[in-house]
């Protein structure tokens, strides 16, 4: 008669020689360690990935083009409907409709308003650990819109003195609206920008075109000493039906 | 913290071999009648084992798993390498401890596969029906039937050899 719990007896008399088992020890070993390189790679790949994207994030604006300086930089311009659009400066250009406020009917003090295009441009930075920002225009000039009494307006003098060249007003007011001319550069502080709304006035042939690009070179001053440096170029849109398009990019 | 999980892993293979790699052994060179082939499938399963690393509820859940995973290979293995030579049962005594238990053996490997897999898991590793069933994917009906007709084919060898 079979006996069939004899199996269990039999087969366990069966044994996995040492030499077998230390060569199986060893070919495990072997893969794993072949895994484990293969994991290295990965985790050293993944780690240099993640690295270049720490180190190329602040090379790269929110427009994700490459960006040099750790600041961004924002114009804004005033368009006939009153509305203030404003776009952060990237390589892209970005186009402005300027506002075609009249400066014909004004008082020309110097006689040399008729010579720029006033385009109601300003700029603004944004950043961090900023202390100051200077502006330098390689053509034409910042200028300030600035309010006037009566009194004010009647001392050609003192309007000279201030470089307030050119004065408008309203009929029947007694207010005066004048155009401060600040020069081709300025400083302000980071945090005093909203209280210098500077824009840009852009000399042109006699026929409202602008000759060449103009650069507006921005430098940042950092808080520990360090600065850093921008430039935008400043186009006339040629094929633009409004004269009055101006472009803004970064250099 | 990648050199301690090198340690532990090779700590891990060790355990592994030590603890299950003579159930494994003696299951597949039951089964394939081959010792080379036998080490393929061990190591094969342990490699698969230490690729996967599948999380386990307990040892009998390892266990269960390596055998399934043994188990498969050694189907795949003789479906592919089907002309390979059987073990001659003189290379069986190297493996074998007992020489009285040869003949049971001979006789069990002789057996077609689905019937001596499911005797080795039920009388060696001491399996119950339903789990042998989960274990290779099959009906607990089928698991018995194969049990009844193993068990018929292993007497039968018997009676004709004591003839």
């Amino acid at each position: 008669m079979m006996n069939f719990d004899k199996i269990k007896e039999a087969v366990n008399t069966i044994e996995m020689p040492k030499t077998m088992k230390n060569r199986v020890k060893k070919n495990c070993n072997i893969i794993e360690k072949k895994k484990n390189f293969k994991r290295r790679i990965s985790v050293a790949c993944a780690f240099g990935f993640l690295l270049l994207i720490m180190i190329g994030i602040p090379f790269f604006n929110n427009n994700g083009n490459f960006q040099v300086a750790n600041f961004t930089i924002t114009a804004y311009a005033l368009s006939d409907d009153g509305n203030q659009p404003n776009t952060k400066l990237s390589s892209d250009k970005a186009t402005f409709e300027l506002s075609t406020e009249a400066r014909g009917s004004t008082t020309d003090i110097t006689g040399d308003a008729a010579n720029f295009i006033f385009t109601k441009l300003m700029l603004n930075i944004s950043g961090e650990h900023i202390d100051s920002i200077t502006y330098t225009i390689s053509k034409g000039k910042f200028i300030e819109d600035v309010t006037l009494t009566a009194k004010e307006y009647a001392d050609k003098d003192w309007l000279l003195s201030k470089k307030i060249f050119m004065i408008g007003s309203s009929p029947g007011s007694d207010i005066y609206d004048g155009t401060k001319e600040i020069g081709n550069t300025y400083t302000v502080k980071y945090n005093e920008q909203d209280k210098y709304k500077y824009s840009i006035a852009i000399p042109h042939d006699g026929n409202l075109v602008i000759d060449d690009d103009i650069i507006i070179k921005v430098i940042v001053k950092y808080t520990d000493g360090s600065s850093e440096q921008q430039e935008i170029v400043v186009t006339q849109e040629s094929n633009s039906i409004k004269s009055n398009s101006i472009s803004l990019k970064l250099n | 913290m990648l050199q301690q999980l090198v340690w532990s892993n090779e700590l891990d293979i060790e355990r592994i071999v030590d603890k299950y790699g003579n159930m494994l052994f003696r299951m597949c060179l039951v089964i394939l009648c081959n010792e080379n082939d036998a080490e393929d499938v061990v190591q094969d399963t342990f490699i698969t084992y230490l690729t996967k690393s599948p999380p386990f509820n307990d040892s009998e859940h390892e266990k269960a798993w390596l055998i399934t995973i043994a188990t498969n290979r050694c189907k795949n293995m003789r479906r592919y390498n089907i002309i390979r030579k059987h073990m001659d049962i003189n290379d069986l005594q190297l493996y074998c401890k007992d020489d009285e238990n040869y003949g049971l053996i001979e006789h069990l490997m002789r057996l077609p596969n689905k019937h001596k897999i499911v005797l080795l898991l039920y009388y060696v590793e001491g399996y119950k029906v339903d789990e042998i069933a989960k274990i290779l994917g099959i009906t607990t009906s089928a698991v018995k039937k194969r049990l009844q007709r193993g068990r018929e084919l292993i007497r039968e060898k018997y009676r004709k050899e004591n003839e």
